[in-house]
């Protein structure tokens, strides 16, 4: 009996994780979408679902990072498109190793950008939403610098990092690996990995402490700012990839592309079971929680509203998603915590 | 204690306060000198009543940010200038022209700016979502609510004459809209330092738990702001569509940024609990000649952007970092 109940208990903690209902909405999503789009799951159509939704997981994961470590980038988006517009003002058409250059200037500034952010909301301890509001107007000024209207140059060897058929110079090597696995998965596989990676680290878990209480991982010796600044950091080579891919897919550089993804990268990593207040959550998560966003899109997309509905309807899904997600995590930590006092 | 010393500590933190007043006085004057280097006819009398002109609407928008902003828990609304735009877009059809309309448009503006400061108001207060996202996401469903209106009528009709002539015309040389500024600067700092409500919103911004403590209901009075806020967005649209003539699409989205950095510029805590309206108005007038000045040197937009940006990131280090604590 007691064993039985042990049981239930541990279904029952299992159930009120965030975690459960996120894998619960992914598969009803997917079955919706599958069943909306018969051939959704054909190499093809999955291959171009899979790249309009790349920025949107890389721009998530990243965030997810940032919020676990206790704060919130708001500069994400125009981060982005400040690393498109460096990258297509480096680059020369008629020059190839010009993308060498650009991968590599755009690279400096992406750890500039979380650098920066980092130093705000570590060291000077400016509250993360005011500091990162701030400085994506320096980003976003920086980048109409650059380039004031859509465009720019980008040299042909970039499309790889969109789709390495469509780069008929491609290597033999690289070409059979893109037939095999498309840039896009490539390009979310690495983020993955690099997180995997950092997460078995000192500091990756280190993140998770800062965030769960400041304070406390303060007096038990953690550098609680240069983990912040760290976390920014990471949340910056996340960006860089989601850049290479813009800039592989469009060619060109613009400076208001990123606006919108920050708010739905920050929905997107709720979605995925991440607290805002910090501490709890995982990245692999927030990618899924990026797919369950874009599914929505996407369903909305084949019932057929017209454009004009657009930004309010993702601005409407953006609102439920978050205050949802908030109000489950605020209700079943209430609940969990009337049940131990039952017990 | 003696009251010498107490009167001390107080005339100190006055002192304080004032200091960061003197602080914008003087990054305006800074402007003003390096315009009048740059760019001739930077400092003529004109210039500088038309600057303050300009600059009334960003004040009227600080001043939703500053009562957000006063009551703590990371109070700020972005969504004030989408909320004008839309009264702005839904009123002109409405106003036509008339005078007689005017009523009708006010109680639709106020409507308006009762929906979706309430709404702001519940997520921020009661759900406790951090109110930069919510205004963020409620700024996207308005803005998508004047997408879908533009995309199923035109943007027709005219703002009443009153309100032309209260924010577009001048008596002499004076613009009117400043009259506005100078009558309802007064009533904010009074209403709160002195009446109930405005206590107790300082107070919760000042301190949470011991508001809380004392008897104030937080939550409510921060929905209330959020409210407040709201209100006071669709009535400046109101203000915005006299002074404009007739109604854009993009008419209020743009003071969004500056009036949060017009009342960071102006002293008011980001943390809640202290803000002083002439301060904002005085934050208000520096970043309208900064806009000027980056204009007239032919930065333009991105320089707009930019300067905004790095004034507003390095006010914040010196007002907000906190390193004095460990």
């Amino acid at each position: 009996m007691a064993n039985n109940s042990k049981g239930a208990r541990a279904l029952r903690k299992y159930l009120a994780k965030p975690e459960f209902s996120t894998l619960l909405i992914l598969v009803a999503m997917l079955i919706l979408a599958a069943f909306l789009q018969r051939n959704f799951f054909d190499a093809k159509p999955l291959n171009r679902t899979l790249n309009a939704f790349t920025p949107l997981i890389l721009l998530a994961m990243g965030q997810a990072v940032v919020i676990i470590s206790g704060g919130l980038d708001l500069s994400a988006g125009t981060a982005l498109s400040l690393l498109t517009c460096v990258m297509t003002s480096v680059m020369h058409k008629a020059n190839p190793e010009t993308g060498l250059y650009a991968i590599l200037a755009a690279f400096a500034v992406a750890i500039v950008i979380g650098v920066v952010n980092g130093i705000g909301m570590g060291y000077l301890r400016i509250p993360s939403v005011i500091a990162t509001f701030a400085t994506s107007y320096i980003w976003l000024g920086a980048a109409l610098f650059l380039r004031p209207t859509p465009g720019g140059e980008s040299v042909a060897w970039f499309k790889v990092f969109y789709d390495v058929k469509v780069y008929a110079n491609a290597p033999p090597a690289l070409k059979a690996f893109g037939a095999a696995v498309p840039s896009a998965l490539t390009l979310v596989l690495v983020g993955c990995i690099f997180w995997f990676v950092l997460s078995r680290t000192r500091t990756g878990r280190y993140i998770y402490a800062v965030g769960s209480n400041n304070t406390s991982a303060y007096e038990s010796g953690i550098n609680t700012a240069r983990i912040q600044l760290w976390a920014c950091v990471i949340n910056s080579v996340f960006i860089f990839l989601a850049a290479l891919f813009f800039v592989g897919q469009n060619q060109s550089g613009d400076a208001r592309m990123g606006d919108p993804l920050t708010l739905r990268a920050i929905a997107a990593a709720v979605v995925g079971g991440v607290a805002l207040a910090g501490g709890r959550g995982s990245v692999f998560f927030a990618l899924i929680g990026a797919v369950i966003l874009s599914l929505v899109n996407k369903i909305i997309f084949f019932a057929n509203i017209p454009y004009a509905y657009q930004t309010l309807v993702s601005g409407v899904i953006v609102i439920i998603a978050i205050a949802s997600s908030q109000g489950y995590t605020l209700y079943s930590r209430k609940s969990m915590a009337r049940r131990g006092k039952l017990a | 204690m003696n009251g010498t010393s107490i009167a001390l500590s107080g005339f100190r933190r006055n002192a304080d306060k004032q200091k960061k007043l003197i602080i914008a006085f003087l990054l305006i004057v800074f402007l003003f000198v390096l315009g009048q280097v740059a760019v001739s006819n930077f400092l003529s009398f004109g210039q500088v009543l038309l600057t303050i002109k300009l600059a009334s609407f960003i004040a009227l928008f600080g001043l939703c940010q500053m009562i957000v902003m006063v009551g703590g828990g990371d109070g700020l609304d972005l969504s004030v200038g989408y909320t004008a735009t839309l009264t702005a877009v839904l009123t002109a059809s409405i106003m036509n022209g008339q005078n007689a309309n005017l009523g009708m448009a006010l109680l639709v503006a106020l409507a308006i700016g009762l929906l979706v400061g309430a709404a702001n108001g519940f997520l921020a207060a009661y759900v406790k979502l951090p109110p930069l996202i919510v205004t963020l996401s409620m700024s996207l469903i308005v803005q998508g609510g004047i997408n879908v209106y533009t995309a199923g009528a035109d943007i027709t009709g005219k703002p009443s004459p009153i309100l032309q002539t209260i924010a577009a015309k001048s008596t002499g040389v004076f613009p009117n809209i400043l009259v506005v500024l100078l009558v309802i600067a007064p009533i904010v700092m009074v209403v709160l330092s002195r009446t109930k409500w405005g206590l107790a919103l300082l107070g919760a911004g000042t301190n949470e738990t011991a508001a809380f403590l004392g008897g104030v209901r937080v939550k409510r009075v921060r929905f209330a702001s959020f409210v407040i806020s709201g209100l006071l967005a669709s009535v400046i649209g109101l203000l915005l569509l006299g002074n404009m003539g007739l109604a854009f699409k993009d008419m209020g989205s743009n003071y969004v940024m500056p009036s949060i950095a017009a009342a960071v510029v102006g002293g008011v805590s980001m943390s809640g609990g202290e803000g002083n309206y002439f301060g904002v108005i005085l934050g208000a007038i520096f970043l309208q000649t900064l806009t000027n000045l980056l204009v007239a040197i032919g930065w333009g937009d991105a320089g707009k952007w930019l300067g905004f940006g790095i004034v507003l990131f390095t006010l914040l280090i010196v007002y907000v970092s906190d390193r004095r604590v460990r």
